[in-house]
């Protein structure tokens, strides 16, 4: 009888670890997705002063859309909290499209070595960020999943985890209902 | 939120491995079995082990080194990031989206678009590229090819398939083995083994018999059912079916194969490398590619929002 009693015992404080630990894992797994957010951030902050100084060099008449794009980049590099960073990020974002649609007037520009390589690194950088917004949104939704669901959420108070903020992107044009007119 | 395609089919098709591995753990026990009844405790208990051992260590050490034994398997060359930026660019995409670690990667020299993902754990992985695939690929096709051949790592396909081919070899030499002794007539225990049941000894017979030829039919249907959950897997990362097919398009188009046609690594390739007419789809290491492409398009009309 005393081992069928100290056998549950054990299997319980086993389970109870796992519990714990997946717990653990889930969030640290967050925390991780979301630095890489922000070091693809800062990677494509890094990159805007060389395309603006190249797109420059062409379009000198295209002043408001620089300013918009410095102003952007010099919010998002300030922003900390989830939504900050998200919202600067979808500010900038947008700025960047305005940017590149510029470019598009200018065939000179568009043949210069220097500008096709900044498109290249821009491109893959905004797939970057997107990519780690994914994955950051998957763990979110994973973490939240596990911090609601019975047995994990037996054990928040225990692991002193919560549920987490999604990353989400403002982004103006996908808010703005398209208006249709009879 | 779970209804989505993509992750029913991964669940789907991780379901069916894990039957498959189930079913091919049955076949060996069955031939076991059939070696016991046919030849008696003695020869089987010696003989069962050898034929895993033998199996085990030829498959392992290709497991284990597949990395670097892929390499001169295949002629891939490893290649750094300056001797393909855009295309590491794209490789670091899908790394970040997919949470690996960073692989190497490798290029053959072959006029077939082809590419192909190997290695014992996540890191250890290697994708390789033909030089034809990079010239064919826009960007989104080889993102879709690339998250296909990360997804094989992220889903630990050179473990799967190297338990399969362990399995399958071991049934392979143990079925050799014993119908050669039955024509020796040595080695059985008269007096133990083979007593009485007449009906159990034909049914062993025939179990040694088909039970190579099962093995193999199982093999290759792991393998299909790798590559269906490899291209879920691929979606989950990229959330764009579109990118995927389309590369699957072009490969399907493409009438070119990979010049070597070692049947030995035909497995490992994101096309059949393999005529489709000489190999009947039974035995094809691939689901057929119309197959794929269709079942990326279904996944496509649920929109690009699918993944959210």
């Amino acid at each position: 009888m005393e081992y069928i009693v100290i056998g549950a015992i054990v299997l319980l404080v086993v389970f109870a670890i796992a519990q714990y630990n997946r717990l653990i894992r889930l969030n640290i797994t967050v925390d991780e997705a979301f630095a890489q957010i922000e070091v693809q951030l800062k990677r494509r902050a890094d990159l805007i002063p060389n395309l603006v100084e190249t797109v420059k060099g062409y379009a000198q008449h295209e002043r408001s859309t620089f300013d918009a794009v410095v102003a952007a980049r010099a919010k998002s590099t300030s922003a900390s909290t989830v939504a900050d960073v998200a919202a600067a990020d979808g500010a900038l974002t947008s700025a960047l499209r305005g940017l590149l649609a510029v470019a598009e007037a200018y065939p000179d520009l568009k043949a210069s070595s220097n500008f096709l390589s900044l498109q290249e690194e821009l491109s893959t950088t905004e797939n970057k960020v997107s990519f780690s917004r994914q994955f950051y949104n998957d763990n979110v939704r994973s973490l939240n999943t596990a911090v609601k669901t019975i047995p994990t959420s037996f054990f928040v108070g225990l692991a002193k985890v919560g549920a987490r903020e999604f990353y989400e992107v403002e982004n103006p044009e996908d808010r703005n209902v398209p208006n249709v007119k009879f | 939120m779970a209804e989505n395609n993509f992750r029913t089919l991964q669940s789907a098709n991780k379901g069916k491995t894990y039957f498959l591995l189930a079913s091919m753990g049955l076949l060996t026990w069955l031939v076991a079995y059939a070696a016991l009844t046919y030849f008696g405790a003695g020869t089987a208990s010696t003989i069962v082990p050898l034929a895993v051992g033998f199996a085990l260590i030829g498959v392992w050490g290709s497991y284990y080194g597949s990395d670097k034994l892929v390499l001169t398997m295949t002629g891939a060359k490893l290649i750094q990031r300056e001797d393909a930026p855009e295309l590491f660019n794209v490789i670091e995409e899908v790394v970040i989206a997919s949470g690996l670690p960073m692989p190497k990667v490798a290029i053959v020299e072959d006029t077939a678009p082809n590419a192909f993902a190997t290695g014992r754990n996540p890191e250890h992985a290697l994708i390789a590229f033909t030089t034809r695939m990079l010239e064919v690929m826009d960007r989104d096709e080889l993102q879709g090819v690339i998250a296909h051949e990360l997804s094989h790592v992220a889903n630990r396909d050179t473990l799967v398939s190297a338990v399969a081919a362990t399995t399958a070899g071991a049934i392979a030499i143990l079925s050799d083995f014993l119908t050669r002794m039955m024509f020796f007539g040595g080695g059985r225990d008269r007096n133990r083994g083979g007593n009485g049941n007449p009906l159990a000894l034909v049914f062993s017979l025939v179990i040694l018999i088909l039970a190579p030829l099962a093995a193999l039919l199982l093999k290759s249907a792991i393998s299909r059912k790798r590559e269906a959950l490899a291209d879920a897997t691929a979606v989950s990362f990229t959330r764009n079916p579109a990118g995927l097919r389309k590369a699957l398009e072009v490969l399907a188009a493409d009438t070119t194969v990979v010049r070597q046609k070692s049947n030995a690594v035909a497995h490992i390739w994101i096309e059949s490398p393999l005529d489709s007419t000489s190999v009947s789809k039974l035995f094809s290491t691939h689901p057929p590619i119309q197959e794929r492409i269709a079942a990326l398009r279904a996944m496509e009309s649920l929109g690009p929002s699918a993944g959210n």
